[in-house]
């Protein structure tokens, strides 16, 4: 019998005691109050998407192109050693045409026709605020609360504080996109690690290359009927084993090498798009066959929303447009708009939008002054983490509405600030947690996502 | 999640007296500190709990704790109340109340007169006596008397000492990290002798295996990698300081001189190589590489990283929490974090470090064999110029004869010569420019070189001599006239990456005069130098950042590049691929009026172009010794040390931020921690002294806590990384004090320690659980039976390799690569991708497995390994189904099943009985049972059959890893033992210490 938090279970030592305890009570862990997201999909865009070309919209810049940057705006805001020794500091406006879209009226650019059609579902935040200015320490303050590396992820937080809806498959899984024919800022596992929760919790990658979960296929030559007779054998003698020594570690071993073989089938079957319809193909877009894409993982991130994962975080790189962000930039929306609007009409189809929360976005916005050479037709944005626009679609989000605002120059926040802890109690709030509740005890004191920070945005719950 | 600690609450003893640092203080520190106790910016109503006096003063007319009456104490009145505007801790601040067991340890307290003690692990340990005990047959050593007394009290017997087969692989994994061989194990098990054991043990502690063992622990501990972290994650060369950690067990450093050369080894008097290669310890930290990080902002988390580094390996205090504020449950200041930071200020180094190397300060670590090779090399050089010196009346005497018959000279040094040009049409007009081709002087920002030419500037801005793509902020290097003066630029990426220097004094427009720049590879301006008319000028350092590799089309160009022109005539262009030393600059540049340069000139043409055969053998054979010599001397490997240069002033950080400074400090030991004596020095030496001396309450005690985790799974107190007030009561006060003392007081001596531990009969207990024991100490934490614990990361891996014969056994040595599954790094970070080693490199040890920060190897995260990103010192143990896959479908783990099976069928003898038992005996030292065998055989018999209906699977399984397959083994018979051999590496016991 496997309970739903079982899988990956338990430790019987070392220090990761909240399974142990919970065993011993036979309770699992459960949200603080009832949950208006049963799941979350988190479309991380990572490089920092410049948000005065995608979302927040600014015509008055039109009339300070080329001026420098006023003091007066910039307040002694620290840069990046990029563009600290820039002599001059060029507003440049987007060189992209912005309209309103339906019934709320958001503005959009043009790079994101079919995100556009969604705008009703979306939920704008354009006053993020961020304290890192570079990519490392921004990233990780952003999926793990804290600028210093060895903090649990979100997505870990979650699962340690949810546990795992579907029996076969992981609480946590993490799928990456490279930005095609770039790249991108390098990632890194500590992004969905779990820090100083056990290990249990980390993030499962699902691979485009090779097996989609390392080391799950059998060896060549090794058919799976040929696995269940070892499994057979080993459950046998480790049931000795048990009946010997009596260490209930033993136990949880054999049910985990059974879970491993149900993986063997629930993870191909997972990843076997065969029977997706022509029409869904069409609407997520030509990449959604192809593994590795931003919207093949869209759509494998609409199947396991099915199959009850609780924590599912897309990453997308190479928004990092220090320079040709004109010919950069649109690169991106093609590789994502399409399917970031696809995945939020199925979900909605399939009636699963209103319990799975959506959330796109990066780990700080642009400077609206131009980094490097400004010519005609190209310019280039640095790092600027004073704001930059998210959005949030489904489970509990109020529908349709734009949140906060920032100065002519999109360079300060002048209404609503929304803190990235805020935005991570926020997130958290949908999933049922009290984010200052979901703690764990390491070196003396009770951590949580939030650090000591962080309120409800309210404004955006329904 | 509190659950945990309710259990731990059930153990301890129903005590007759509350005693405040094993009850109450834990209770106070952990619902009251927070607002009431040592940080003074967060302190609420102006109450402190944790100081004495304060907790028991006349507050707003009340008493706080009124000793001796609880109804009189506001603490206790309130912690009671039944208002939640009025209940301590608060309500309204999602605080749950405290349990009415807790609230009655207060209540005995007060009544007892609420004494307070000094926090338990800040006062120094002494060694306690060994307690009484009822079954004295059972004592080993006083260790089984502290466990046994504990047992007894609580009602309980230990286990019964384990068979000999299971504590010989248990004590061979602990002690050495793998488990021993075959005929090791068959010597042991005839051995009858009572001290069988003991020798065993002896034999273990002996063999370079420990060292490797003890090793990888003090690794993670100390962060140790193969790369930077952070994001872009460049490549570091550390392994020689891994070497010395290796050696050092080996050896058996005792512990206070193992710590006090890796924290202060180049402060030692006359420090020798080893000594500072030790203090590699300290520069094992992540260093950022990330373009546009702010340099300072990294410099200062580099140092805040070693302050809580060395708190957490050797205080197990929790300082990352003082870098901010005060402590909330520790007396320690946010002051005392600063001097501890104080101490480690004082590295030359940068916030923003090199990508693709070692960065500065690093030194050559030539191991013991290339020193004694590099030595060779020196000898030769040596004699090569001795002879060469001894010929110098002859080359004098020839000298002079040629200088009389070559009248004027007109010579240049050749040697490195890239380039030379004397323009036929040397005007430049602004427009005008010469391209020489993208395939000449293609210097990379490693190489050294020397750019020089005579010019006549009309302008004070223009291009002479440059290979950089033609824009003022491109990549490459150029040497220009700017602000009229001379300046050389060398740009990977002009706001942050590359270095521009220029002359102090400008040249002079309209006149001719000779410039040139040498640079000596080294990335700094230190190693630049600008000349004029041959002499070595002043110059200004205008921006100085280490270079990346450069790769770009543009070509070499005269009178052009970065965007400018050149106005004015250049001639005798001159590139060379090597720094000239000033005097062969002079050379080229001085005027006639220089003596000593036209003295140089006509020396080195006589050198370079007329010495007499005999002489110019003699000189080549020197400079071809040099050249040997150099050629060695750059394949060795360097290693990034501690090195204090000029002090930097010490501040408090506002909220810890690198660019708020508060209060100015100097290096000093906490405040509340004693034992600091006046005559040490206030650096890293002092510290050192401090943390090994006799009165440091701490050391020795979470040193042999560690030790104890490694052993038993859980230290005797489990928060090994926290010895503060919300760290746990240990569970064997004494016993951690008298392993404390007995360390300290036999010189530190671990292997020492480790042989009591092992021997203890504590240690040697069965690992069986009974429901009831399980019920009543479910993490085995009063110790009534051995550890049973799964083996570590490495361990599961080394052992799979050792019982196939795989293992490629060699001490120390640079990182290898063993099987890694393709893509992992390209996936992430783009670049290129993981490559797996041939050869012996896939089959070494774990601790030797190449190590990157940002994509660790996945089985051994799979398998708890800490990330070593930062210092980790707990051992945790998941079981998830990934492990699963990861031992089954492995290729590391199926290679070593074939070798498993191939050494079953080849060694076990004819039937299957006998090679099952074989393979069985080699994993888990033990006999099998008859009906374990049955098991086996039944699974052997079906594989078999399975394989002889498909051939090619058989063959096909036997295609994993690239080790050589036994030819003379029939497929079918090989792929069924491999199946076998496979499922014995998965069985729950063979992944278990028991």
């Amino acid at each position: 019998m496997m309970t739903r938090r079982l899988f990956f279970s338990r430790t019987a030592t070392g220090l990761g005691i909240p399974a142990l305890a919970s065993l011993l009570e036979g309770e699992g862990p459960q949200p603080h109050f009832a949950p208006k997201a049963k799941r979350i999909i988190y479309l991380f865009q990572s490089g920092g998407p410049s948000q005065m070309d995608l979302y927040d919209y600014k015509p008055k810049l039109m009339e300070y192109q080329g001026t420098d940057l006023p003091e007066s705006i910039r307040m002694g805001q620290r840069l990046t050693g990029m563009s600290a020794t820039q002599s001059k500091f060029p507003v440049v406006p987007s060189k992209f045409q912005f309209a309103r879209h339906g019934e709320s009226g958001a503005w959009m650019s043009e790079l994101l026709p079919h995100t556009a059609k969604m705008a009703d579902q979306l939920t704008f935040i354009k006053s993020m605020h961020t304290e890192a200015i570079n990519h490392d320490p921004a990233v990780t303050f952003f999926l793990t609360g804290s600028q210093i590396a060895g903090r649990p992820s979100m997505g870990s937080w979650l699962a340690y504080g949810l546990g795992s809806e579907s029996k076969d498959l992981p609480a946590f899984v993490v799928m990456i996109s490279p930005g095609q024919g770039g790249g991108g800022q390098p990632l890194y596992d500590r992004l969905w690690g779990s820090g100083f929760l056990p290990t249990r919790y980390s993030g499962v990658k699902f691979r485009s290359i090779g097996d989609p979960v390392l080391y799950l296929s059998n060896p060549d030559g090794f058919s799976r009927d040929n696995r269940r007779q070892y499994l057979d054998a080993l459950g046998e003698l480790n049931q000795m084993k048990l009946d010997e020594f009596g260490d209930p570690e033993i136990s949880t071993r054999i049910s985990q090498y059974e879970m491993a073989f149900r993986m063997q089938t629930s993870v191909p079957e997972l990843t076997d798009l065969s029977r997706e319809s022509a029409a869904t193909f069409e609407s997520y877009g030509p990449d959604a066959r192809k593994p590795g894409t931003f919207a093949y993982n869209c759509l494998l991130a609409r199947r396991l929303a099915e199959r009850g994962v609780r924590f599912i975080q897309l990453f997308h790189r190479d928004w990092d447009h220090h320079g040709k962000l004109p010919e950069g930039l649109p690169k991106r929306c093609k590789e994502t708009d399409q399917p970031c609007a696809a995945l939020i009409r199925d979900l909605k189809q399939r009636g699963m939008l209103d319990d799975t929360l959506v959330v796109w976005g990066g780990e700080f916005g642009r400077t609206v002054y131009c980094q490097g050479r400004l010519t005609e037709g190209d310019y280039g944005r640095d790092h600027h983490p004073r704001c930059f626009t998210v959005w949030l679609a489904g489970g509990g989000v109020k529908p349709g509405i734009s949140l906060g605002e920032t100065d002519d120059y999109c360079y300060n926040v002048v209404r609503d600030p929304v803190h990235v802890h805020d935005l991570q109690a926020t997130i958290l709030h949908f999933a049922g947690i009290d984010h200052t509740r979901l703690t764990y005890r390491y070196m003396g004191r009770y951590f949580r996502l939030t650090d000591v920070h962080g309120k409800l945005v309210k404004e955006i719950v329904a | 999640m509190r659950a945990c600690f309710l259990i731990l609450a059930t153990l301890a003893p129903p005590a007759a007296a509350v005693e405040y640092n094993r009850d109450v203080r834990p209770i106070l520190s952990d619902r009251c500190f927070a607002c009431h106790g040592p940080d003074s910016g967060n302190r609420k109503a102006g109450l402190r709990l944790d100081q004495e006096t304060s907790a028991k003063a006349e507050l707003r007319k009340k008493y706080p704790i009124k000793a001796g009456d609880p109804e009189l104490s506001e603490v206790y009145r309130r912690i009671v109340s039944d208002s939640k505007a009025l209940r301590m801790p608060p309500a309204y601040a999602g605080h749950d109340r405290l349990s009415a067991k807790e609230i009655n340890v207060i209540r005995q307290w007060i009544e007892q007169g609420a004494p307070y003690q000094q926090h338990w692990s800040f006062i120094p340990p002494q060694r306690p006596e060994a307690p009484v005990v009822r079954d004295k047959a059972w004592v080993r050593n006083p260790i089984d008397a502290f466990v046994l007394a504990r047992l007894e009290k609580e009602g309980l017997t230990p286990s019964r000492e384990a068979d000999k087969a299971t504590l010989l692989r248990r004590v061979s994994l602990d002690l050495t990290g793998l488990p021993p061989a075959p005929a090791e194990a068959e010597a042991f098990l005839k051995d009858t002798s009572p001290e069988a054991y003991t020798a065993a043990v002896d034999r273990l502690l002996a063999s370079p295996r420990y060292a490797e063992r003890m090793a990888i622990r003090w690794l993670e501990a100390a962060r140790y990698s193969d790369t930077n972290g952070y994001q872009s994650d460049g490549v570091r060369d550390m392994w020689r300081w891994r070497d010395w950690v290796i050696e050092a067990f080996d050896r058996n450093m005792p512990f206070d001189r193992f710590t006090i050369e890796q924290l202060a080894g180049d402060l030692l008097p006359n420090p020798t190589l080893s000594q500072r290669i030790a203090t590699g310890f300290h520069r094992n930290h992540r260093t950022s590489a990330e373009g546009g990080i702010i340099d300072e902002e990294f410099r200062v988390d580099y140092v805040a990283d070693r302050v809580e580094t060395t708190s957490t390996v050797w205080m197990g205090l929790t300082f990352g929490c003082v870098r901010c504020h005060d402590h909330k449950y520790d007396p320690l200041p946010q002051k005392d974090y600063y001097r501890l930071f104080a101490f480690f200020n004082n590295v030359p180094e940068k916030g923003f470090v090199y990508n693709f190397g070692n960065e500065p300060p690093y030194i050559k670590a030539p191991t013991a064999e290339q020193q004694v090779r590099l030595s060779e090399y020196d000898a030769r050089l040596k004699l090569a110029a001795d002879r060469w010196k001894s010929m110098a009346g002859k080359l004098a005497s020839a000298q002079k004869k040629w200088e009389a018959r070559a009248g004027t000279v007109d010579w240049a040094p050749e040697r490195g010569l890239e380039f030379a040009h004397k323009l036929a049409n040397r005007t430049f007009d602004g427009k005008r420019n010469i391209d020489v081709g993208a395939d000449v002087a293609k210097f990379n920002h490693r190489d050294p070189l020397t750019l020089a030419a005579r010019v006549k500037p009309q302008s004070a801005k223009g291009a002479i001599l440059t290979r950089a793509e033609d824009y003022w902020e491109g990549t490459g290097y150029g040497l220009y006239v700017v602000d009229g003066k001379l300046r050389f630029h060398f740009i990977f990426r002009w706001t942050d990456l590359g270095m521009r220097v220029e002359t102090r004094q400008p040249l002079k427009l309209g006149e001719w005069q000779h410039v040139a720049v040498t640079y000596d590879g080294s990335m700094l301006a230190k190693g630049t130098h600008l000349y004029i008319d041959g002499k070595e000028v002043e110059m200004n350092v205008l921006f100085d950042q280490h270079l990346w590799p450069i790769d770009h089309k543009a070509p070499l160009r005269i009178g052009a590049g970065a965007g400018l022109g050149f106005e004015g005539e250049v001639d005798e262009v001159r590139i060379y691929n090597r720094a000239l030393p000033p005097r062969e600059v002079a050379v080229l540049g001085a005027d006639k009026s220089d003596a000593q340069a036209q003295a140089d000139k006509l020396r080195l043409a006589f050198l370079e172009r007329h010495l007499p055969p005999d002489l110019k053998a003699a000189r080549d054979a020197m400079e071809k010794a040099q050249a040997e010599r150099d050629r060695y001397y750059a394949t060795i490997p360097t290693v990034m040390v501690m090195e204090d240069g000029a002090p930097r002033e010490t501040f408090v950080l506002k909220r810890g931020a690198y660019d708020a400074p508060g209060e100015k400090v100097t290096a000093a030991t906490p405040q509340s921690l004693p034992g600091w004596k006046a005559d040490w020095p206030a650096n890293r030496l002092g510290l050192a002294n401090w943390l090994v001396s006799r009165g440091h309450p701490l050391t020795a005690r979470v040193t042999v806590n560690r030790f104890w985790q490694m052993l038993f799974g859980t230290g005797i107190v489990k928060t090994v990384d926290d010895f503060g007030a919300q760290g746990e009561w240990p569970m064997h006060a004494e016993l951690l004090d008298w392993l404390a003392v007995e360390l300290m007081d036999s010189g530190w001596d671990v292997k020492r320690l480790l042989r009591t531990i092992v021997t203890s009969a504590t240690y040697r207990q069965e690992s069986k659980v009974t429901p009831d024991r399980l019920q009543r100490d479910p993490e085995n934490r009063l110790l009534a039976r051995g550890p049973r614990l799964r083996l570590s990361h490495e361990m599961i891996r080394d052992q799979a390799l050792a019982v196939s014969g795989l293992l490629v056994e060699g001490v120390g040595g640079p990182s290898v690569k063993p099987y890694q599954p393709p893509g992992l790094w390209n996936e992430l970070a783009g670049g290129k991708e993981y490559e797996a080693d041939t050869g012996p490199g896939l089959y070494r040890r774990g601790l030797y497995t190449y190590w990157r920060r940002t994509i660790a190897p996945p089985s051994m995260i799979n398998f708890d390994s800490p990330t070593r990103e930062t210092c980790f010192v707990r051992e945790g143990r998941t079981n998830t189904p990934l492990q699963a896959l990861n031992l089954m479908n492995d290729v590391t783990y199926l290679e070593a099943a074939r070798k498993l099976a191939e050494r079953m069928m080849r060694e076990g003898g004819s039937t299957d009985a006998e090679r099952l038992r074989h393979g069985f005996r080699t994993l888990l030292v033990r006999e099998p049972a008859a009906r374990e065998t049955a098991v086996l055989g039944k699974a052997l018999a079906g594989f078999r059959k399975s394989f002889a209906a498909d051939r090619a699977a058989a063959e096909k399984l036997l295609t994993q890893g690239a080790s050589p397959r036994d030819a003379a083994a029939d497929p079918v018979e090989l792929a069924a033992y491999a199946s076998v051999a496979s499922l014995l590496l998965n069985l729950d016991e063979a992944i278990t210490k028991e």
